[in-house]
């Protein structure tokens, strides 16, 4: 879901581990631990890998030691802020099947766009190209859903006013949702580049909030886990 | 109608304008000819993260050096 999916959908990220979304039951536990197994993968530093920390949002971290792959970092999530609950990512999963022949399953576009509203400085670029590049290549014979995922989702002021010069009722019934399309359909691209960024912030502190008691969380696991290390 | 070329540089033009699987392929030519000049695997520190932890121990590359280094450095 991380770097491999932004390069396929369009954004360029040279992301050097691994991001999984999967289902967090029992039975996926026992596979994925057999999967990692196979990859020689430990656990780096908290929390560790049980059901409970996946459920309430925790990433769970591995380093593999496999020769293939010597250091290569694994992360796994199952919930994320803002983001469907695994059943309906499946449903909506992108599937790509390589020249090789291996099939890879990615989140769809929209679920990656909600899953990089973090508070990280990289992932608000991302975004912006991810849209754009669909946009792009959707934009000749779009669908209404195409179109509005993109009023809800461009962060190119210019694509935005375009798209809400040709779809003005669609534009004017998604103000609400996204009270930027004002400015858009009104042509105002100083306040459009504004609203964008008072946007941004706005989602980056949501997210900084999101995460306020699960850091409190990891930090108590990696106390614990440095007095068990001392002996304490 | 607003052309890609008048919005991004030349660069991502030509991305844009890959498929999303000629994308992945391009990509994995990267990893290539990272891997093959000593690149780590271990990812930057990333201090905005939710996950960073500065005294998370990271793994360094089996010959015990950095993939890269500086041979000359002028300026600032």
């Amino acid at each position: 879901m991380g770097g491999q999916a932004c390069v396929f959908y369009g954004a360029a990220e040279f992301s050097r581990d691994t991001d999984f979304a999967i289902l967090a039951d029992a039975a996926n536990l026992v596979r994925l631990r057999s999967a990692l197994a196979d990859l020689q993968a430990d656990v780096v530093a908290v929390p560790p890998f049980e059901l409970k920390y996946l459920r309430r949002g925790h990433a769970i971290h591995f380093r593999c030691q496999h020769p293939e792959v010597p250091g290569m970092r694994v992360d796994v999530m199952s919930v994320m802020r803002g983001v469907d609950p695994f059943s309906k990512l499946w449903r909506r999963r992108t599937t790509i099947e390589l020249p090789h022949g291996t099939t890879c399953d990615l989140l769809a576009l929209p679920d990656l766009v909600q899953a990089k509203k973090t508070q990280s400085d990289k992932d608000w670029p991302m975004i912006r190209r991810l849209v754009e590049a669909h946009y792009f290549q959707h934009r000749g014979k779009p669908t209404t859903a195409q179109i509005t995922f993109w009023l809800r989702e461009l962060r190119t002021p210019a694509l935005l006013v375009e798209i809400a010069g040709r779809r003005t009722g669609l534009c004017r019934r998604l103000i609400p949702k996204r009270p930027l399309l004002a400015a858009a359909a009104a042509r105002q691209v100083d306040e459009l580049e504004r609203a964008l960024r008072e946007e941004e912030t706005a989602e980056r502190e949501r997210d900084k909030r999101h995460w306020l008691p699960l850091r409190k969380e990891l930090e108590k696991l990696r106390h614990a886990t440095a007095r068990r290390a001392q002996g304490v | 109608m607003i052309q890609t070329e008048h919005l991004v540089e030349d660069e991502w033009v030509e991305w844009y304008r890959l498929t999303p699987v000629q994308r992945w392929l391009e990509s994995e030519k990267l990893w290539q000819t990272y891997l093959a000049l000593g690149g780590s695997l271990d990812p930057e520190p990333d201090t905005q993260s939710p996950f960073f932890d500065a005294r998370a121990p990271r793994a360094r590359p089996a010959h015990g050096r950095t993939g890269l280094r500086v041979l000359r450095r002028r300026g600032v």
